[in-house]
């Protein structure tokens, strides 16, 4: 690798970087201005909600509890592990897993260039991720504590001190995390099962950590401001290092901490932070250039399957190519298969965790709408995937028009694949449940009629929101895969078929819990009366297979015709 | 075989018409060639009537069956290579070839058979049980052109089809053409491979900005033969006295060795049009 560095390569790699991500000055139409206006208003709005919440939180904490300098601890632990996983996927898909490394290389420019150009990059999407995590919480804890002027301007020290230290993790933690993925490529089923483990072992983790925080505080039964939660929270916040150091610096000196203490975290905080950026510096300019070669010559390395030739039925074979193309991508793998196999996992933590809570303070009654909710929640996220199943087609849409078979059976076969996935796992979900809170040990919130009416509902809105998502995705397409020949990022229609689906989950939820406590009278009429859940399952039945008709008939009238408009 | 009547296209938020009133018809046992220069509108005619693309006027008939109204007949009687050759690259070749033979309903004696035949003869034995994905650009043409090929489809349509391929594949490409329209079958193909057409085809038709301009026989007129260099540079705009000359010389030097250069460039005409 050549040693020298051309600031000026580094300054258009950055620039094409730059119009890559942010578009040219290729006038745009109007249409996509207004989109991408909205979507920035929505962003903005989504912002502005969430600083909200933060503000409620620290004026509620803090004033009930009286313990500002721990707040500060648990926010700086929650801003900087954030940051930090952030910071490590911009690495991993900026440097590594961007796919233009390759034709980046064919350019009169170095490796150490393009590490260079790509790094200033992601350093400066870290900066704005720190200051729009940072800023916030910074100045929400200063008007809500009446911090002094000062505060201000040693919060402003603190977080340019902090930046680096999520950017320097990052990138040491993403060269054993691309080397792993580089071993393991082609080991598909081995991937999956991994995958499966990985995602229900962290939910596992995440849900037993969250219960046993809500276990201790109803077994002490003092709420989130008893002296025993107060002792746990000052218990944590003290060992939380090297958190508690940013919270000392920024703010210790003002609650009674010594100045002593905060000379020292200024210290303790730049030797990790030297340290953590001198090591990845070496680390990465002495790894950078031999991780994407390898990447790039093994990015053709592909597995040898000796089979005889073996005869299916049309839909068979059509069955048989979907799977394996979603199967042998790790992507897709995880979007889809590993979430889906997930799922009951999922549902049976939140469900138990949503229960407990929605027991102790509403009662029972809550339990059968939470479930239904849960589960199509789930549902939604797993069907959503078959959004792009057109999409995903990119080069080889053309197959599809050639193909001596009608457009209707094609997408009934994708139809039937993500139906049984669904469905495969809205059994599981249910089963699992059904296990859970039927029994005497579930206090039997849960009786048999309840679990009936909530997989056929389920299954029914799994069934349609499928429906829905392939046929958003025959309207319009896009065909626009990166890298491996994948689609890395959600398009519109996933995100679509994505917020149908927790809407109806949440409308669905929201009705059987509140019509097991309510009566739903029309004029002189009742329709339903006070704890009758076999009106409530009926009339969401009746709705959900109006709803199921509908997407059915979305999906498939006129098929054939709006299919064949679709030009790649 | 094929029949395009006054087939027009217009492409969705253009004002170009990429097609305007094509008409031909291919004769069972024939190898068609054609021509034009880029952007002239031959790969969406062939996009057209292989189905890939719908069509604002005019009609389509394969072997008889119309394709908008009798599509998956019309398709069932052809096989496409495309220019691009894309193909399902996380599916190992024989998987693919296996996918696409289930798709026309190939027997399993007929795809053992035919896909032990093409291996052998497109030399592709080391690679087929691997992923695509690790295949070259010539290699995955050669896995394009088996898998248009294990139907035996009446009508072998390719768009520019040996773009990317050996010599050595090149020859059995063009022995496998001859030996398909042999049987009766027909081979429409786009290219701008002039001399390849004027060894190959039987006929060929020139379009130029979505017109279709000429369409002569190649074989028994010698004069047509001869021709075809300078009637494609005229119809296509594109002729130039000095540079057609020097075309012709350096094909006669390259491609016929055992002939003497022509200084006359078979009495072509000057002038620029």
């Amino acid at each position: 690798m050549n040693d020298k560095i051309s600031w000026l390569s580094v300054r258009s790699l950055l620039r094409l970087e730059m119009r890559a991500r942010f578009g040219s000055k290729v006038e745009v139409p109007v249409g996509k201005r207004v989109v991408k206006g909205l979507g920035i208003v929505f962003s903005l709005v989504i912002y502005a909600l969430l600083v909200t919440g933060i503000y409620f939180l620290a004026a509620l904490f803090i004033e009930r509890s009286d313990m500002p300098f721990e707040f500060l601890v648990l926010a700086m632990t929650f801003v900087i592990v954030l940051t930090t996983l952030v910071a490590i996927g911009n690495v991993v898909k900026n440097l590594y897993m961007s796919g233009d490394n390759e034709l980046l290389l064919r350019f009169p420019v170095s490796g150490k260039e393009i590490l260079i150009s790509k790094s200033i990059y992601c350093f400066i999407h870290n900066v704005v991720i720190n200051l729009l995590l940072f800023v916030p919480v910074c100045v929400i804890y200063g008007v809500v504590t009446s911090a002094p002027v000062g505060y201000y301007f040693v919060a402003i020290a603190v977080i340019l001190l902090a930046i680096p230290l999520p950017y320097a993790i990052a990138n040491l933690l993403a060269i054993p995390v691309m080397m792993v993925m580089n071993l393991v490529k082609n080991q598909f089923l081995l991937v999956l099962i991994f995958l499966i483990a990985a995602i229900c072992g962290v939910f596992i983790l995440y849900m037993t950590a969250l219960g046993g925080v809500l276990d201790y505080m109803r077994d002490e039964s003092a709420g989130m401001f008893s002296e025993s939660v107060m002792e746990m929270y000052r218990n944590i916040t003290g060992a939380a290092y090297p958190f508690r150091w940013y919270a000392l610096l920024l703010g210790g000196w003002f609650v009674g901490h010594s100045a002593l203490e905060a000379g020292l975290s200024f210290l303790f905080i730049f030797l990790i932070t030297a340290a953590l950026g001198v090591g990845a510096y070496f680390v990465t300019t002495r790894t950078y250039y031999k991780i994407i070669l390898t990447g790039i010559e093994t990015e053709k390395a592909s597995f040898k399957k000796n089979i005889p030739n073996i005869t299916r039925s049309v839909f068979g074979t059509l069955l048989h190519r979907e799977f394996f193309l979603i199967l042998r991508s790790f992507n897709y793998s995880f979007q889809y298969l590993a979430m889906a196999f997930a799922a009951p996992v999922m549902v049976y933590y939140c469900n138990d965790l949503a229960a407990t809570m929605g027991r102790n303070t509403l009662g029972a009654a809550i339990v059968p709408g939470l479930t239904l909710m849960v589960i199509v929640i789930f549902s939604s996220i797993i069907v959503s995937f078959a959004a792009t199943s057109i999409s995903r087609e990119d080069n080889a849409f053309y197959h599809t028009k050639i193909i001596p078979v009608s457009y209707t059976t094609q997408v009934l076969a994708k139809l039937l694949l993500y139906g049984a996935v669904g469905t495969a796992s809205v059994v599981l979900s249910t089963v699992v449940v059904a296990a859970a809170f039927s029994s005497g040990d579930g206090l039997e919130m849960l009786n048999s009629l309840d679990i009936g009416c909530i997989f056929i509902i389920s299954e029914m809105l799994t069934l349609a929101l499928t429906c829905l998502a392939i046929a958003a995705d025959v309207k319009s397409p896009t065909f626009n895969v990166s890298g491996d020949g994948e689609m890395v990022s959600a398009n519109k229609n996933m995100v679509l078929a994505l917020v149908v689906g927790m809407a109806i989950a949440a409308l669905f939820g929201v009705f059987t819990m509140v019509f097991s406590f309510l009566p739903l009278t029309i004029g002189d009429a009742t329709i339903i009366p006070i704890g009758e859940r076999n009106n409530i399952y009926a009339i969401l039945g009746v709705l959900s297979a109006l709803i199921l008709a509908g997407s059915v008939a979305a999906l498939f009238v006129g098929l054939e015709k709006r299919y064949q408009r679709i030009a790649p | 075989m094929l029949k395009v009547t006054d087939l027009k296209k217009v492409y969705p938020k253009s004002d170009r018409v990429a097609v305007d009133g094509i008409s031909f018809e291919l004769r069972p046992g024939e190898i068609f060639g054609f021509l034009g220069q880029n952007g002239a509108g031959k790969s969406t005619t062939i996009k057209c009537l292989t189905g890939i693309l719908p069509f604002d006027g005019g009609s389509i008939e394969v072997c008889g069956y119309d394709i908008q109204r009798d599509p998956i007949k019309a398709k069932m009687n052809m096989g496409y290579v495309p220019d691009n050759h894309s193909v399902y690259e996380k599916l190992t070749g024989r998987e693919y070839v296996n996918y696409i033979a289930d798709i026309y309903r190939v027997s399993k004696a007929d795809r053992d058979a035919r896909l032990d035949k093409y291996v052998e003869l497109f030399k592709l034995g080391f690679a087929i049980d691997k992923q695509i994905k690790s295949y070259s650009h010539g290699m995955k043409q050669k896995i394009c052109i088996i898998a248009a090929l294990i139907h035996e489809p009446k009508l072998w349509v390719l768009d520019e089809p040996m773009m990317g391929l050996d010599p050595q594949s090149t020859a059995e490409i063009i022995a496998y053409m001859r030996e398909h329209c042999a049987k009766g079958n027909t081979v429409f193909f786009s290219s701008h491979n002039l001399d390849l057409v004027k060894r190959l085809c039987h006929r060929v038709a020139i379009v130029n900005e979505g017109h279709l301009i000429d369409c002569f026989d190649l074989v028994g007129n010698e004069e047509n033969k001869a021709n075809l260099e300078e009637r494609f540079f005229k119809i296509t705009g594109t002729y130039e006295k000095r540079l057609f000359e020097d075309y012709v010389a350096q094909e006669q030097a390259e491609m016929r060795p055992d002939l003497p250069v022509d200084d006359g460039a078979n009495g072509a005409e000057g002038g620029e049009i």
